[in-house]
């Protein structure tokens, strides 16, 4: 479903030029159907290879593909569902609004966007504040809304960025729910965390990034094999890349 | 309870306000206005200033103006308004008509005083000229460069042809064309500034402009009852009059006329009728 | 190009929910009020001052309007990246920056047109309080002047787009636009200042002359689009000086929304 290959991204930090390396050869593919868990430490890269897949952001080297097409095919986001890491919308809508757009620029009829609307609605349990403006929500409502707005078209990969950041247990609980219910509708989905143990509930593979390089990818079983914790091979993996935190 | 010190203290900073505002316009109104603080900024930089708000920076600039010669009513010394404050005006009205040329209020109001309060002739009669120019459907404009030519210049030829041009303007009165033929004549002086005033009059609105011609109508009717009968002394006895009292010692006229500036009526040595308020009736460019 | 509909009726929603918009407006309605006093000061050309302080108003507030709400639907996109939730649609750049404008173009004809009618209503009550004052007036020429004005905005907004697609903050693409509005309003009267310098007593360098030629087919020369004069004093425009200037507006307008599309591509948002 998803193939990124060997993908280069420098960034410049302002104007004293210092080059940073975000991603460094980076290969990946993803299975149709499974859930994907991308782990790494913060500012290992992985919001910079999530926005190359949904490009907004162009690989100085490499390509990435979804479905076989290539990521600045503009029609491929129409199977894509994209949350970033924050969220941010314009005040003045509503939920409701926004989810007419996103329905809207898929190309769906009205009559399906109100259907979808309501089921996806009650889902994140933002039935009540469905017509409320956006400025007025919590960081775990809009974190909601935003979940909510890219599963609107049904894509067939769902691409998120830290979907658990801003949500208390209940959300956590909730955004897992649904994680599973697309793996059960056979829907590929590929997320990116930090937080071990929502890495552990959900994922078929795991890759480990850091500082930019892929480190490690592997079925979750075989990591967690005997007496093993993800958490273990994590930091094994952080420290033989050099120490980890962001510099 | 800390609610009432916050009021009384907000009274008594409003109170410090007033009064201090007071006091300080009291000090403003004292402070010396020199002739440096007449600038009026160059037309073509108000221009650029004005971005696309020239129309409303003419209508202020005249407001200004308006304001302005409002204000020196009130001043007793005189004259009330200097020379310096005239020309200031002048330019004030012409930076007006320069962001705005189809303007009419600043035309009419800058001749009307610049003429009769300043003196200043030729530069209401700039004025007009642009105003001329750019106003081509206008024909009241021409006939006051008309009149200015012919009462404070003495020029009847500008005068003529200034009332030509009004003729020949979209609703012009046919007074004009007469009189630019009238005024091809060197003669009838007092006469044709007589037809000039009535129609000026007939044509003003504002009270205290109307009492000042009337106040010039009656004068000029004066020297010219006096001027008729200066020419029927000297169709009877063969030559004119020493002084206005033997005009009723020979039975021409019964009285003088009542001069209405308070002064007098008399015969100067070239047999011309003149008066004592002269100043009034034809006020003069260096007056002031 | 289905995209491109929804998100200019999103842009649109968004301008007209504003805050700053209520602002604008009362602003607008405080001085059509105030209209019927001021223009009743004058002398003779009560009509005229009252068309001016109208049209003056209409045009200050579309002013604020595109400074500070349509800077605001563009820019905020990428200061408060609220540009992801539409980029990660299927929308291409290109109908981006179409889609966003088309929004703000709506939201600018719209207020115009509100505002456009209060301008006539104050006019017209002025009108019936002082009949004999308005000797020359003309409703059409006035409608003109409202419809110029509303076409110099857009024309604005579109340089406003052109700035925001390759600047990093709203605060940048604010104070160019402002700049390029002033540069716009008085190229005319600059360029015929450097031609014939005489006439205020100063002297300009023939590099001067030579930038200020340069800037007149750079800039939009805004003050063509400035007719209030002209319907102060019912003076009636020619159908060919008409249709120029909608020419020149228009094709100035595609122009910058054109270039800001391009420039925009190449755009990246880590």
């Amino acid at each position: 479903m998803i193939k990124i290959e060997e993908i280069s991204k420098e960034f410049k930090e302002g104007i004293r030029s210092k080059k940073i390396k975000a991603l460094d050869d980076l290969s990946l593919e993803v299975h149709k159907g499974e859930v994907f868990g991308f782990l790494g430490p913060n500012g290992a890269g992985k919001s910079t290879a999530i926005k190359i897949l949904v490009n907004l952001i162009r690989p100085d080297k490499g390509k990435a593909f979804i479905m076989d097409r290539d990521v600045n095919d503009t029609g491929v986001r129409k199977h894509i569902g994209y949350l970033p890491e924050n969220p941010y919308f314009y005040d003045y809508l509503t939920a409701e609004e926004l989810l007419w757009f996103g329905g809207k620029t898929t190309g769906l009829s009205s009559l399906t966007i109100k259907q979808r609307a309501d089921e996806l609605f009650q889902k994140v349990n933002l039935q009540g504040a469905r017509k409320r403006q956006l400025r007025t929500y919590s960081k775990g409502m809009v974190q909601r809304a935003g979940l909510a707005l890219s599963l609107i078209h049904d894509p067939d990969v769902a691409i998120l960025d830290e979907p658990m950041s801003g949500l208390d247990p209940l959300g956590r609980k909730m955004v897992g729910d649904i994680i599973l219910e697309l793996k059960a509708r056979g829907k590929t989905v590929f997320f990116s965390s930090h937080i071990l143990t929502d890495i552990e509930r959900f994922c078929d593979r795991v890759g480990i990034i850091v500082a930019g390089r892929l480190r490690l990818v592997d079925r979750l079983d075989n990591l967690l094999i005997g007496e093993n914790r993800l958490e273990d091979t994590f930091l094994r993996e952080v420290e033989k890349a050099g120490g980890g935190m962001e510099t | 309870m800390w609610r009432l010190p916050t009021v009384i203290l907000c009274i008594t900073l409003v109170m410090v306000h007033i009064v201090s505002l007071g006091k300080i316009s009291e000090q403003v109104k004292l402070l010396p206005q020199g002739e440096d603080t007449a600038y009026v900024i160059p037309t073509p930089i108000l221009r650029i200033t004005a971005l696309e708000f020239r129309g409303l920076a003419s209508d202020f600039l005249f407001l200004k103006a308006l304001v302005f010669l409002g204000s020196t009513n009130e001043r007793k010394e005189k004259p009330g308004v200097k020379t310096w404050e005239w020309k200031w005006l002048y330019h004030i009205l012409d930076a007006s008509t320069s962001l705005d040329p189809y303007f009419f209020d600043p035309y009419y109001f800058g001749n009307a005083n610049l003429t009769w309060g300043g003196g200043l002739i030729e530069e209401a009669n700039m004025l007009l000229e642009k105003g001329i120019r750019h106003r081509n459907w206008d024909s009241i404009l021409p006939f006051y460069k008309g009149f200015n030519a012919f009462y404070f210049l003495q020029d009847n030829e500008t005068a003529s042809e200034s009332l030509m041009e009004a003729s020949r303007r979209p609703g012009a009165s046919p007074i004009y064309a007469s009189l630019a033929v009238k005024l091809a004549y060197k003669e009838k002086r007092t006469e044709n500034a007589i037809t000039f005033q009535e129609f000026i009059l007939q044509h003003t609105e504002d009270s205290q402009l109307r009492k000042e011609y009337e106040t010039r109508l009656n004068a000029l009717r004066g020297v010219l009852y006096l001027e008729k009968a200066v020419v029927e002394y000297k169709l009877r006895f063969g030559r004119n009059p020493q002084k206005l009292e033997d005009l009723i010692t020979k039975h021409i006229i019964d009285n003088l006329p009542p001069e209405p500036y308070g002064g007098n009526y008399y015969i100067d040595s070239h047999a011309q009728i003149k008066t004592t308020s002269e100043s009034q009736l034809i006020p003069h460019p260096h007056q002031h | 190009m289905i995209a491109l509909w929804p998100l200019a009726v999103i842009t649109f929603r968004e301008g007209v929910r504003n805050r700053a918009l209520y602002g604008i407006t009362l602003l607008a309605l405080l001085l059509f009020i105030a209209n019927f006093l001021i223009s009743g000061m004058f002398m003779q050309e009560i009509g005229k001052v009252a068309v001016d302080i109208a049209l003056s108003a209409v045009s200050l507030s579309g002013l604020l309007l595109v400074l500070f709400v349509g800077i605001n639907l563009m820019a905020k996109d990428l200061d408060k990246k609220t540009i992801y939730m539409v980029l990660s649609r299927p929308i291409s750049r290109f109908q981006y920056i179409v889609g966003k404008f088309l929004g703000m173009a709506l939201l600018i004809v719209v207020t115009m047109i509100f505002l456009s009618m209060c301008a006539m209503l104050s006019i017209e009550i002025i009108k019936l309080a002082y009949p004999n004052y308005f000797q020359r007036f003309s409703w059409p020429m006035i409608f003109l002047a409202l419809s110029f004005s509303t076409l110099t905005m857009l024309l604005l907004s579109a340089l406003a787009f052109l700035f925001a697609s390759f600047t990093s903050t709203s605060f940048i693409t604010l104070v160019l636009t402002v700049i390029a509005y002033i540069i716009g309003q008085s190229l005319s009267d600059v360029k015929a200042l450097v031609e014939a310098p005489q006439s205020v007593g100063i002297q300009v360098s023939s590099v001067t002359v030579k930038l200020v030629q340069i800037a007149y087919y750079l800039f939009p020369n805004l003050s063509l689009f400035d007719i209030k004069t002209q319907a102060a004093h019912g003076i009636f425009l020619t159908t060919s000086y008409v249709f120029w200037v909608v020419s020149y507006g228009l094709a100035y307008i595609t122009l910058s929304i054109t270039c800001a599309a391009l420039i925009f591509q190449r755009r990246e948002f880590p």
